[in-house]
This record gives structure tokens, C-alpha cells and sequence, in this order.
């Protein structure tokens, strides 16, 4: 074997051994990748899930109410609209803005429940209650999850160099499902 | 003497590892939850051992039956923390029922929040829903829980989350001993126990067996902590012969809550 044999063959091996580190390199990144995105959608296909449980109790929860507190007109229209809304949302942000003015709206309901103590005491209304009180819960406990999905999913695409596989296979930034502020608070009563 | 000199040097690396195996494994935990002790978590002290008992028996039996974990913690506060968020996070650490089936019940009490909550597991909100589950608060246990009568309340709430369960899987539960007349079994036996007693003897072989050359032995007890609170009381559960009912289950955050 002659001098420039070896030498070819050594550069043969380091380039081979440099393709397959690059590929295993990508491969692994990818995967977890995908991994992390599949994570990210199967959580927030659970946050549908109670979200949608809520719409369907809204209209069952709004004509108890109403039996009780017919003139309170204005909330329930408001709830409807709200509900309308969620309905007709399509890319996820958008479903949880709507749905973020859906929770507010029912805070206001809540507070109408609060002045009719005879609606409260009903044994139908008290089921509807416990159902809608589960839901949120639901909710709370699914959005957690789905926002911890989130942050690992934005962390490890934002990260170098993953960024750049990142980019180059399109994994974008997946939206969190922030609360905002004044939904946390009890909402206040107008005079 | 210099021999002994030398063992004293070989058994001093052991007390440093087991000294730090002991601070570290509270961390290792779900961090700020207590570990749980049986089915029946009575952290704040308020059931008399006598219900304590016939509570833990009843779980077993449910568990052994039907393989839905029945689970009682009651604290004295929850240090700021909502009843609803407090009892999914601490239904994910303990891992009640099995993983995969999610058959699992928490019954949370918090004394000075006067709050009761119970969680329902995945596999269980079908058989109960919200809206039964508080009607059972309603009707068998807070009456009970406004007289400060914790074991008799939780007692009655739970053979009537039982008797939905059995009913559900097919099974003919004796639950009017439970609910009518005073315990006759001994309380049951704690796992925690017997799990020292084996980390112990562990240790004891760990250390004997070092210088005939079973030095692995050692590890074994870090391999039984390796697998975290899930693992330690369900693969423990056999050996006390007690409730084996957290094995890594999973709670969506139904339920209901009541004040009291």
C-alpha cells in the first residue's frame, strides 16, 4: 500500500466517521423533536376536550339559572355570545383568547348565581354546579399539563444548536394558554 | 491492630453514604408531600385509630376486589394552596391506582381551610361524576364533618364511594360491617415498618458481605429508592401484606369540593 493510499483511506474514515456523527446527530434531535411536538398536541387535544365538555354544559347551566333570574338578560346574552365565539374560533391562540372571555363571562354568571339563594338550594342547579366547578377544574389541571408540555417543547427548540434543526424543519413556537390576570380575580359588581 | 485500624476506615465511607442517602431521600420525593403511609393518610390527626383501621381494611378490600385505590389524607393546612390544585398534584404523587387503568379515588381533607375534596381518578369519573360525587359529600359526610366527626364521616363517604365502585365492577362487597358495627380486626400493619427493618438488614448484609465479596448487596436499598415514593409503597405493598393501591395513576382533575 503506498503513502497516498493510506492517506486517502485515513480521510475516507474521518469523513464517513463525521457523516455518520451528523447524521446521528440529526436523527436524535429530530426524534425528540417530533416527541416533544406530539407531547405538546396530545395535551392540548385534552384541554379541547374539557374545554368542549364546558360548552356543552353551558346551555343546560344557563336555563336553570334562568328559571330562577329571568331578568338578568344581559349576563346571559353575554355568556351566549362568549360561547359563540369559542365556537367559531379556529387556530389555537385564537381558541384560548375565546375561551379566556368565555371564563370571565361565566365569572359574572357565578355572581348572579350568588344573589338567589333559592336557585342555589335547587337539587338540579346543585348537580349543574358541581359539573361546571369539575369542568374548570378539568381545565385547570389539563392546562397545566399542556403548559408544562409547552415550555419544554419552546425550550429545547430555542436552544442552540437545535435552533437551527429547528428552523430548518419548520418546529415553531407553540402558543402557552396564559390566563390572564382579571380572570383570576373574582370579576366586580356593577352598580 | 493494624487490621482493625483498616476496617474502621472501610466501615466510615458506609455511615457517610448512609447519612446522606437519609438527608437526600426527602428530596427525592414529590418535594414538599409527605410520603404516604396506607391507604388512610391521617397527617392532621383527626380519626381515632379504631375508624383509622376499619378505613384501611375497607380500602384493601375494594382494592383487592376491584382495583380501584381508595385514598385518605387529611392535613392540618395546605400552606396557601387551593384544596383543587393540592389534591391533583399530591393524586400524581402518590400515583394512586395503577397506571394505565387510573382507578383511583382521593379523599382530601384540610382542617383549617375547612375543605373537603375529592379527587376522581381517569379511569373512575364515568361511574362517578361530579355531580355524585358531591351529592355523596352532601349526604354522608359533611353532616358529620360539621360535628368535627372526621372517622365516622369519612367512614360513611367511603363505603358509599365503594358500594358505587362494586356495584360497577360486578362485586358483592360486606360493607355493613364497616359502616354499623365497631372494628374487630387489629389495625393493619404499616408498611414503613418493615421497609426500615429490610433497609436495615440490607445494610447489615451490605456490610457483612463486603469482605466475602458480596459488595453489590450494598446497593440494593439505592436501587429500591432509585424508583421514588411511586415504587417504594406499591412494590413494598406485598410484603405487609397491606394496600398495594399506588402504582403511578393519574387524575384529570375531576371531583367536587365542599366546605365544611
Amino acid at each position: 500500500m503506498g503513502r497516498g493510499t493510506k492517506v486517502a483511506l485515513i480521510i475516507v474514515a474521518v469523513v464517513l466517521a463525521l457523516v455518520l456523527g451528523f447524521y446521528s446527530y440529526i436523527k436524535g434531535t429530530y426524534n425528540e423533536l417530533v416527541t416533544l411536538d406530539e407531547g405538546v398536541k396530545a395535551s392540548w387535544a385534552q384541554v379541547e376536550n374539557q374545554l368542549q365538555r364546558r360548552m356543552d354544559l353551558i346551555p343546560n347551566y344557563v336555563e336553570t339559572v334562568k328559571g330562577y333570574a329571568r331578568h338578568e338578560k344581559e349576563v346571559f346574552l353575554k355568556v351566549t355570545e362568549a360561547r359563540a365565539k369559542v365556537a367559531g374560533a379556529g387556530s389555537i391562540s385564537k381558541k384560548i383568547a375565546a375561551n379566556n372571555e368565555l371564563t370571565a363571562t361565566l365569572g359574572r354568571l357565578l355572581l348572579v348565581v350568588e344573589r338567589y339563594p333559592a336557585l342555589k338550594a335547587n337539587q338540579n342547579f346543585i348537580r349543574l354546579q358541581d359539573e361546571l366547578a369539575g369542568t374548570e377544574n378539568r381545565i385547570a389541571v389539563e392546562r397545566r399539563r399542556y403548559n408544562e408540555a409547552v415550555r419544554s417543547y419552546n425550550v429545547r427548540i430555542r436552544k442552540f444548536p437545535t435552533i437551527i434543526l429547528a428552523g430548518i424543519f419548520g418546529f415553531t413556537r407553540a402558543p402557552f394558554f396564559e390566563v390572564p390576570e382579571e380572570a383570576k380575580e373574582p370579576p366586580k359588581v356593577k352598580f | 491492630m493494624p487490621l482493625r485500624g483498616i476496617r474502621y476506615w472501610r466501615v466510615l465511607p458506609f455511615l457517610g453514604l448512609i447519612f446522606a442517602l437519609l438527608l437526600t431521600s426527602p428530596q427525592a420525593q414529590a418535594l414538599k408531600f409527605p410520603r404516604s403511609v396506607d391507604a388512610v393518610n391521617d397527617f392532621a390527626e383527626v380519626i381515632s385509630p379504631d375508624y383509622e383501621a376499619r378505613m384501611n381494611q375497607l380500602s384493601k378490600t375494594l382494592w383487592d376486589q376491584t382495583g380501584t385505590a381508595l385514598v385518605v389524607a387529611t392535613f392540618q393546612d395546605l400552606g396557601g394552596e387551593s384544596p383543587d390544585e393540592f389534591a391533583n398534584r399530591l393524586y400524581e404523587a402518590w400515583g394512586i391506582g395503577k397506571r394505565g387503568e387510573e382507578k383511583g379515588i382521593l379523599i382530601l381533607v384540610a382542617l383549617k381551610e375547612k375543605r373537603i375534596r375529592i379527587e376522581t381518578g381517569y379511569g373512575v369519573e364515568g361511574i362517578l361524576p361530579d355531580a355524585k360525587v358531591g351529592g355523596i359529600m352532601d349526604q354522608y359526610i359533611i353532616p358529620f364533618l360539621r360535628q368535627g366527626e372526621f372517622g365516622e364521616g369519612l367512614l360513611n363517604g367511603m363505603v358509599a364511594l365503594s358500594q358505587v365502585v362494586a356495584k360497577d365492577a360486578g362485586v358483592e362487597l360486606d360493607l355493613d360491617r364497616y359502616a354499623s358495627k365497631p372494628a374487630v380486626q387489629p389495625k393493619v400493619k404499616k408498611g414503613l415498618p418493615i421497609l426500615s427493618l429490610l433497609f436495615l438488614l440490607f445494610i447489615v448484609f451490605g456490610l457483612l458481605g463486603r469482605g466475602m465479596g458480596f459488595f453489590p448487596l450494598f446497593f440494593f436499598p439505592f436501587l429500591f429508592m432509585g424508583g421514588g415514593v411511586r415504587g417504594m409503597s406499591g412494590g413494598f405493598g406485598g410484603f405487609s401484606g397491606g394496600f398495594g393501591g399506588f402504582g403511578g395513576g393519574m387524575s384529570g382533575g375531576g371531583g367536587a369540593t365542599r366546605g365544611f
